[in-house]
């Protein structure tokens, strides 16, 4: 009986202090920190997405508060993986909201793990900025109103399949695409659809449509199908570099040649040594190359650091890094403190502020970039080529 | 004709590779009666081991295999004597060992995730192109895997056919604890299966990833190979070939000529048909005499 009595006292103070730490974990102890949040995929089948993301924003956290924070306030980033699943990502946004006590999320990238977040954003007042999210419905709910806490660094999908439309039919004269594309993704399904829809106004046709499910490796049926439609494009809009790798790959394999176009998703350094040979002379649209010169120098110091090359992913989550130090410095200069409904309407109303990439303003009514240039990229001795630069006015 | 023939190669060489994995899973359920779910991770380890080993060491293909089958045989031994021998000697229900292995097989992918990276990775060309009879393409790679998996299937046959540990094997399979009475060292017979399951999924492994791409998360699928597995008759290694070459080309011929969109769909709801007419697999009444 005493050796029972002992146990259960241990067990009651293991208890006791795993409760204790429970809450001190969650307590906003802190009063000079400004804790924000990363949603990333740090795993799953698409992992590359977040790691080098990560890095980079671990990397300028370091950065900022070494020179002393923002207002003398040290940045706190809190990172949750989401493994590019909508569950995962609505638990880590719901855990950083109420038990961390966030004062904004970066993040996740992929739009199905995005669009579930905007009533947690909006219930907790706590602003998210997405980074490479492109679906419309991200920022904008059904009936077109906004969603007052969601904001995304990256372009949406509607103006990037009406700029590959138009590029398509007008600058290479193409008048017969075919589309192999993700069914489950909503960043896929949302290209092929304002695509076909300016493509066809055009005078255009789409003359096939083949799908296939994430994680797919094996694509000879589907380039086999369209390969019998004849198109004289074929357009993959995937996020994910693997698939445009594997589907060029297997189409030189199986003999057949077409007009590869694509979408940003593919813009990753190791398509190139995967497929650089299969797309030369492809064309995709993109809001940025990590071939551009601004970001020579920053990649030279990654790869150095860190040994993995990086890409465009670092570089949306580190503009809606800057995006919320600009809005925490907003907060604390006009409050004196951390508020996050204030760097929401700070983000709102920022005009020309300079982020990683480039300066930023959000539109208010659609909280998107506003008149953010789309580029057209070539493969050429694999590498990126800009061809050409849309600068809406 | 040729669209069907053309079809009909794609989904052999992709039931090729479903074939190897869903033999590893036959094997270690005719045995032990459960499914081994931690052959992703034997899996990953065999491609990243020939990837490292071409990449890193300078090692020729043959090499690289050779290295590729020794570390993954080594996991599987590493992994049926830590995680399964344990609850075998508990006589832990059969479900326990099944969760054992997811377990084991989320640590490795995960910790591959974290040593490797996330990037898919470029197989250093080995027979790339393809040969063209009348009119159809043949990958050089899918024959290569083809025909090795062939050979590998055929020693594994002639090893559990014509020789005395072979009989050991059979006679577990038969009845593991009537062998085990009659003299069978059943440890011993565990670790000749998951040394031949750690062969098989380095070949699967290396060929997969020379074939496609070397990434943390490519034993996703094995999933395929399971049913593969389970349409033939899960516990019969002809069913576990036969059944995965089914899978292969009943893909290819549904996204060919219904919808590639529908193709999971359909695939799984004749795997779902197969099972309501045959519940042991289409070669399950075979079990008495499956190998």
């Amino acid at each position: 009986m005493p050796r029972l009595r002992s146990i259960r006292n241990k067990i009651g103070a293991l208890s006791l202090f795993l409760g204790c730490a429970a809450v001190c974990s969650a307590w906003p102890w802190s009063k000079d920190e400004i804790k924000l949040g990363f949603v990333a995929q740090v795993t799953g089948p698409d992992s590359y997405v977040g790691q080098a993301a990560k890095l980079a924003l671990e990397d300028r956290v370091k950065e900022v508060n070494a020179k002393g924070g923002i207002n003398g306030k040290k940045i706190n980033l809190i990172i949750y993986d989401s493994r590019g699943e909508s569950t995962d990502a609505v638990a880590a946004a719901k855990r950083l909201i109420t038990q961390d006590g966030v004062v904004g999320i970066i993040g996740p990238e992929w739009s199905g793990a995005a669009i579930p977040l905007g009533p947690i954003a909006e219930a907790g007042k706590v602003p998210i900025i997405t980074t490479t999210a492109s679906n419309i419905k991200v920022t904008l709910n059904d009936n077109g109103s906004v969603k007052p806490y969601m904001f995304r660094t990256c372009f949406i999908d509607p103006y990037q399949g009406f700029a590959l439309a138009n590029y398509a039919y007008k600058d290479l004269g193409k008048r017969k695409a075919a589309f192999i594309y993700d069914v489950g993704a909503a960043y896929s399904a949302g290209i092929l659809q304002y695509f076909e829809a300016e493509f066809t106004r055009l005078g255009g046709k789409v003359v096939a449509k083949e799908g296939y499910q994430a994680n797919d490796t094996e694509f000879r049926a589907q380039i086999s199908k369209v390969g019998q439609a004849a198109p004289d494009c074929l357009i993959v809009p995937t996020a994910t570099y693997r698939d445009i790798a594997l589907i060029s790959k297997q189409s030189e394999a199986l003999g057949l040649k077409f007009q590869f176009l694509g979408v940003d998703g593919w813009v990753a350094d190791e398509l190139l040594a995967m497929a650089g040979k299969e797309l030369e002379g492809c064309y995709l649209t993109s809001g940025l190359s990590t071939e551009d010169a601004q970001f020579k120098d920053y990649n030279a110091q990654f790869f150095a650091k860190h040994h993995i090359k990086c890409q465009i992913y670092a570089y949306y989550a580190l503009d809606a890094m800057y995006a919320l130090e600009y809005a925490a410095k907003v907060s604390l200069d006009k409050t004196g403190k951390v508020d996050s409904a204030t760097m929401k309407n700070a983000i709102e109303n920022m005009k020309d502020v300079q982020l990683f990439t480039s300066k930023l303003t959000f539109e208010p009514n659609t909280h998107n970039p506003h008149n953010k240039p789309i580029s057209i990229l070539t493969i050429k001795n694999s590498k990126w080529v800009t061809v050409k630069t849309y600068k809406p006015e | 004709m040729t669209f069907f023939l053309q079809q009909l190669v794609s989904g052999i060489s992709i039931g090729a590779i479903y074939s190897l994995l869903a033999v590893g899973y036959a094997l270690v359920y005719s045995v032990y009666n459960f499914t081994n779910w931690a052959f992703d991770a034997f899996m990953v380890t065999g491609a990243f081991a020939a990837f490292y080993g071409i990449t890193l060491f300078f090692m020729p293909f043959a090499v690289a295999i050779v290295f590729s089958i020794v570390m993954t045989v080594g996991l599987a031994l590493f992994v049926e004597t830590t995680a399964y021998r344990p609850l075998r000697a508990r006589q832990a229900p059969r479900l326990f060992m099944m969760i054992s292995a997811m377990g084991a097989s989320l640590a490795a992918v995960n910790l591959a995730n974290i040593l490797f990276g996330g990037a898919f990775r470029k197989f250093p060309d080995i027979a790339t192109g393809a040969y063209r009879i009348a009119g159809v393409s043949v990958g050089k790679m899918d024959l290569f895997a083809a025909a090795f998996s062939c050979v590998v299937l055929s020693l594994l046959w002639w090893f559990l056919e014509r020789t005395k540990l072979g009989l050991g094997v059979r006679a577990s399979a038969l009845d593991t604890v009537t062998a085990g009475i009659m003299g069978v060292n059943n440890n011993k017979i565990a670790l000749i299966i998951f040394g031949i399951s750690g062969v098989l999924s380095a070949v699967a492994g290396v060929f997969f990833g020379a074939k496609y791409a070397v990434f943390p998360y490519l034993g996703l699928v094995t999933i395929k190979a399971m049913i593969g597995s389970i349409i033939g008759g899960i516990g019969s290694l002809v069913g576990a070939v036969l059944g995965s070459l089914l899978l292969g080309i009943l893909e290819t011929m549904i996204s060919s000529y219904v919808s590639s969109v529908y193709r999971d769909l359909i695939s799984f709801s004749i795997l779902v048909l197969v099972l309501l007419f045959f519940p042991s697999g289409l070669m399950g009444a075979k079990r008495v005499d499956k190998l």
